[in-house]
């Protein structure tokens, strides 16, 4: 009894001091996300003037940046451009890894580790030495640059390989075999086995993936400077090309676009946290 | 208990953003503050009733694409797109070189895409690079004969379109100066190095401890202080390739090359005068507009292109701004010290190789239309705001940078002098520069990295 | 899997994921590597065969090699640092504790800011705000701005790669820790297992397929660095801050040395190849199936 209230304070006071460490360790993670949000406000002159000064105190505070990143930025078609490439891409890559991984872990012959060995080993490769290739393969050869379809083909092959690598490390640690077993024995097929018993055990993994995916594909800049020179078809990113000049950039503009990009992102990510806790509770191995 | 926290920061983030939508309407500062940085230049007027140029009404519904690295000027040249496509039915797309690419990368990139820009602005060393694989030979086109100075020629021929003039040297604030001293400024009366130390010198008594703001990036050092060493050495383009070649096969040796030593004489003045003198390698750029336009320094080390950030830092086009020459020694009649240096920067280049007949011949009328019409002539100074190099253009630059180089190149009070390095100049040796700046190398270590440099080169 | 239709499972399973790959990486690899053997520039039309000369004109690109070295440095520290902070982090983030959606959600921010924003961000607070507590306080190390200096300048870069890289691992130690099973984790407590046992018995071994991942991608994304590199410091001061990713663009683009810039790409690869290989047959070893 006596021993129990000894080790609960004890439990009590690390728990505190955990608590602590985290919240200064998370107001240093939180900070420059936090000079973005303000700054975003501010003019450009007070930005590299007074960047910390507290809101109230600016003169000419306003969402003016906004406003002009949002009409500079042609945002509601960027916007339809970026979400196209990023579900279109993601839904595609976080499948066909899934599936590949899977076949890659469960059938352990040489083409499983050749390809296995392949992707981990390409992860390596420097964008910067296949950028020029890639183009003049595409382009040059096949001459297919300029069309949303070629992008979202390009992000699936690019993520594969960390896709893989990522479900292939958590369907061998966290899915039992047996399951899959029993379902076997019940007169599944593979593929019923696979979308019924193996997908749903994924689902922490697969939000996961679905996050850093969207993130990377939503965020990314140069493969789609390369593929998309159309107007129309602009992402997000592409589109806050104005907003740098040679010799300066307008950084409050900048900062709003910024903030205008990653805002779908941030509530995917909110959303999808309900969803990793949800498919731990509906995926619990007992 | 964790649903309730997801919702929670959804609903406040909700709220924050309906906040920020109902706010959007008012704005806490003040509207029309007359020093409101952030306020819009006044666009000036295109007078669009006079227009003599002929189209040919051949190429009406052509379509071909500019490459445009100028950022600055990517909205100006989309206005100017769209008029012309209003007069002759061509359309022009700008596309612009984002941010994280060099022109020549983007354009490398979109050659090996099949489907190259019939029209690219690039730097000269660009031009050169690219002319005789890629580009449409433009030695026979008219305004050649308008430009006659500011041409870039390959082996004799034209293969660019000089779009504008740009000018370099101490960029001055006549009121701070004035307001310092207590007397009126004459910048013409500077014409030495050391009348040039004794006017800091005051200055500094008069309470603006540190005169000078010099920009730490390596283009500035690499290019725009270094090349001096290389431009001024007779004042022209091709003296300075003749002395890069002396340099190059060892017949020049820096060592006692005398523009070498008085480059470095200039330099070490404004490295003493340095505002950031504590930290060289620490000072910010945008500060430096902020500093020069409220007086905190008199003097800045810059081009031109530096009007936008002085506009944004609160100077307005009726200000007195304008260039010293980059003073390299104490003899009044040297040229260095009397004039700026001022020469074209981006060129348009033509493709010759994917371009079809057709919009070979809508690009060469788009660049015809920007030296003989009206409008065009009108939108290359107004809208886009540079500085024509072509001797027909009747009209003037509104800030008062460009005005300055404007009237200094009309006066003859500018040489015309660009030196043609190899495209790793600036970042390799603004390195070395950047070095010397902060005191971690001396004058010989310096030199010696140059030199090195010029003999690595085949 | 049951190694029945093994052409059908292959052709629906593994098919379609090999094909985007191989069509998207490999084959531009395999011609990058091609033109490395040639005298292309980029943008001519002829390709002459030249054989190894791009590999000598690497051996002699004396910056190649200090940037090279510098890299290790860097990846050494990095990885260490992201991984023992990420760990940390996560292991805290799945507790249960009050609000750790919501830190969650924070640690994840570093994520959501790239490119020259995050660069300008960080030379701010490393240029301003740090000399400003430097004037405050009169520490001499905030005294100048640490961007100025070579030593500094590193490891300001260190610390904003710790930054941004450990926001994503942590997402990936907390996938790990919240598939751990809750019944092997009550057995342990109910053994009396606690602390530091309880993490090397049993919370390692079963974590390690997540570790196997974290450190291979620091180790790739330490040593290919651009981004930041480029933002941050863009190799100031006078170039003591290059990395090796960033001197192969720069090799390719600003000196125009396309061959041989493509060449230090491929030996680049080669060597983090080598080294995460290892890395990866090492970590798999330890790894245990559920």
């Amino acid at each position: 009894m006596k021993q129990t209230t000894v080790g609960g304070n004890k439990r009590k006071a690390a728990n505190f001091l955990a608590m602590l460490g985290l919240i200064i360790i998370f107001v240093a993670y939180m900070f420059p996300f936090l000079m973005v949000v303000i700054n975003s406000l501010k003019q450009k002159r007070d930005i590299i003037k007074s960047p910390f000064s507290w809101l109230f105190t600016i003169k000419g505070l306003s969402f003016d940046n906004f406003v002009k990143a949002f009409n500079q930025m042609d945002f509601l078609n960027a916007f339809k451009n970026s979400l196209i490439v990023t579900v279109s891409s993601t839904v595609l890559v976080t499948l066909l890894a899934a599936m590949l991984a899977y076949y890659i872990v469960r059938n352990n012959n040489v083409i499983s580790k050749i390809m296995f060995a392949l992707m981990v080993a390409s992860m390596i490769i420097p964008f910067q030495a296949i950028m020029i290739p890639l183009v003049s393969i595409y382009g040059g050869t096949l001459n297919i640059l300029n069309h949303r379809a070629t992008l979202i083909f390009m992000h699936t092959g690019f993520s594969m390989a960390m896709s893989v690598f990522m479900f292939h490390g958590f369907i061998k640690g966290n899915v039992p075999i047996a399951l899959e077993e029993a379902a076997y024995i019940d007169g599944c097929t593979n593929s019923q086995t696979f979308f019924k018993i193996v997908l749903p055990l994924l689902k922490p993994i697969i939000s996961t993936m679905v996050i850093l995916n969207s993130l990377a594909f939503w965020n990314d800049f140069l493969l789609p400077s390369l593929v998309l020179t159309d107007k129309k078809l602009l992402t997000l990113p592409l589109s806050t090309y104005s907003f740098y000049g040679t010799y300066s950039a307008d950084y409050g503009t900048i900062m709003a676009g910024l903030l205008l990009c990653v805002i779908p992102i941030l509530i995917l990510y909110i959303v999808l946290q309900k969803q990793i806790i949800g498919g731990v509770v509906a995926g619990a191995v007992k | 208990m964790k649903r309730n926290v997801a919702a929670r920061v959804i609903a406040s983030g909700l709220s924050v953003v309906l906040a920020a939508t109902m706010l959007t309407g008012c704005r806490f500062g003040f509207a029309s503050d007359p020093d409101d940085p952030n306020e819009t230049v006044e666009e000036q007027p295109i007078d669009t009733s006079v227009d003599t140029f002929t189209y040919d009404l051949s190429l009406s519904g052509t379509s071909i694409t500019l490459l445009n690295s100028k950022a600055e000027i990517q909205v100006a040249l989309e206005e100017m797109s769209a008029v012309f496509e209003e007069k002759s039915g061509v359309h022009v797309e700008v596309m612009p070189v984002t941010d994280g690419d060099s022109p020549y990368t983007k354009v490398v990139s979109l050659y090996n895409s099949g489907n190259p820009p019939a029209l690219s602005i690039l730097d000269t060393t660009d031009v050169i690079a690219l002319a005789e694989e890629k580009a449409a030979d433009l030695t026979a086109e008219p305004w050649t004969a308008e430009a006659e100075d500011y041409l870039t020629r390959v082996n004799g021929k034209v293969y660019s379109f000089p779009l504008c003039i740009e000018g370099r040297g101490l960029i001055y604030n006549k009121k701070v100066i004035e307001d310092a001293l207590g007397e009126t400024f004459d910048p013409e009366s500077i014409t030495t190095l050391d009348e040039f130390t004794e006017l800091l010198d005051r200055l500094v008594e008069a309470g603006i401890e540190k005169p000078v703001s010099l920009a730490k990036e390596d283009w500035s050092l690499g290019a725009h202080h270094l090349q001096y060493v290389y431009e001024t050495y007779d004042g022209t383009s091709e003296g300075a390739a003749d002395v890069i070649d002396m340099i190059k096969n060892g017949k020049l040796d820096l060592e006692s090359y005398d523009r070498m030593d008085q480059f470095l004489d200039m330099f070490d003045v404004l490295k003493e005068y340095n505002v950031a003198k504590g930290d060289p390698l620490g000072a910010d750029y945008d500060e430096m507009a902020i500093d020069l336009a409220d007086g905190k320094t008199a003097f800045w080390f810059n081009g031109n292109w530096a009007w936008p950030n002085l506009s944004e830092a609160g100077a307005e086009n009726d200000d007195e701004y304008g260039f010293l020459p980059y003073f390299m020694n104490n003899d009044p009649e040297d040229f260095v010290n009397r004039q700026i240096q001022g020469s074209p920067s981006k060129q348009i280049m033509l493709d010759g190789q994917m371009a079809s007949e057709k919009e070979q011949a809508a690009a060469k009328e788009f660049l015809n239309w920007i030296v003989y019409s009206e409008i065009g002539q009108q939108m290359l100074v107004k809208t886009c705001n540079v500085i024509p190099p072509f001797k027909n253009n009747p009209y003037e630059p509104a800030d008062p940078l460009s005005r300055d180089i404007y009237e200094k190149v009309q006066a003859g009070e500018a040489f015309n002098s660009s030196a043609i390095v190899p495209n790793d100049h600036w970042s390799v040796l603004g390195a070395a520069m950047q070095k010397y700046l902060a005191g971690r190398s001396d004058r010989e270590e310096l030199i010696d990295t140059i030199q090195e440099y010029w003999d690595e080169q085949e | 899997m049951k190694l029945k239709h093994k052409g059908k499972d292959f052709c629906m399973f593994a098919l379609p994921g090999i094909f985007c790959f191989i069509a998207v990486v490999i084959i531009p690899f395999l011609y990058g590597a091609y033109l490395t053997l040639t005298d292309w520039n980029g943008v001519s039309n002829v390709k002459n065969f030249v054989g190894l000369k791009n590999f000598a004109g690497v051996m002699k690109d004396k910056q190649f090699w200090t940037s090279l070295l510098l890299t290790f440095k860097y990846v050494i520290v990095v990885v260490v640092l992201v991984n023992v902070l990420a760990f940390a982090i996560a292991w805290l983030l799945t507790r249960g504790m009050k609000g750790q959606n919501f830190f969650r959600a924070g640690f994840f921010t570093p994520n959501l800011i790239g490119g020259i924003v995050l660069g300008y961000i960080w030379q701010f607070v490393f240029s301003r705000v740090f000399v400003s507590i430097g004037e405050a306080t009169g520490w001499k190390i905030f005294e100048v701005s640490w961007l100025s200096d070579p030593g500094k300048a590193f490891a300001a870069l260190v610390l904003v790669s710790v930054w941004q890289l450990s926001g994503y691992m942590i997402l990936i130690y907390v996938a790990g820790f919240m598939g751990l099973s809750e019944d092997v984790m009550e057995a342990a407590e109910i053994d009396g297992a606690s602390g530091f046992v309880k993490l090397k018995n049993i919370i390692m071994p079963l974590m390690m397929s997540s570790v196997t991942i974290c450190l291979f991608l620091t180790l790739s994304r330490a040593f290919m660095v651009y981004d930041v590199n480029l933002s941050l410091t863009a190799g100031a001061p006078y170039g003591t801050t290059e990395m090796a990713a960033m001197h192969v663009y720069e090799k390719a683009f600003t000196s125009r040395q396309f061959g041989v810039g493509q060449a230090e790409a491929l030996i680049l690869f080669v060597i983090v190849a080598c080294i995460s290989g290892l890395q990866v047959y090492l970590t798999k070893k330890q790894e245990v199936e559920a």
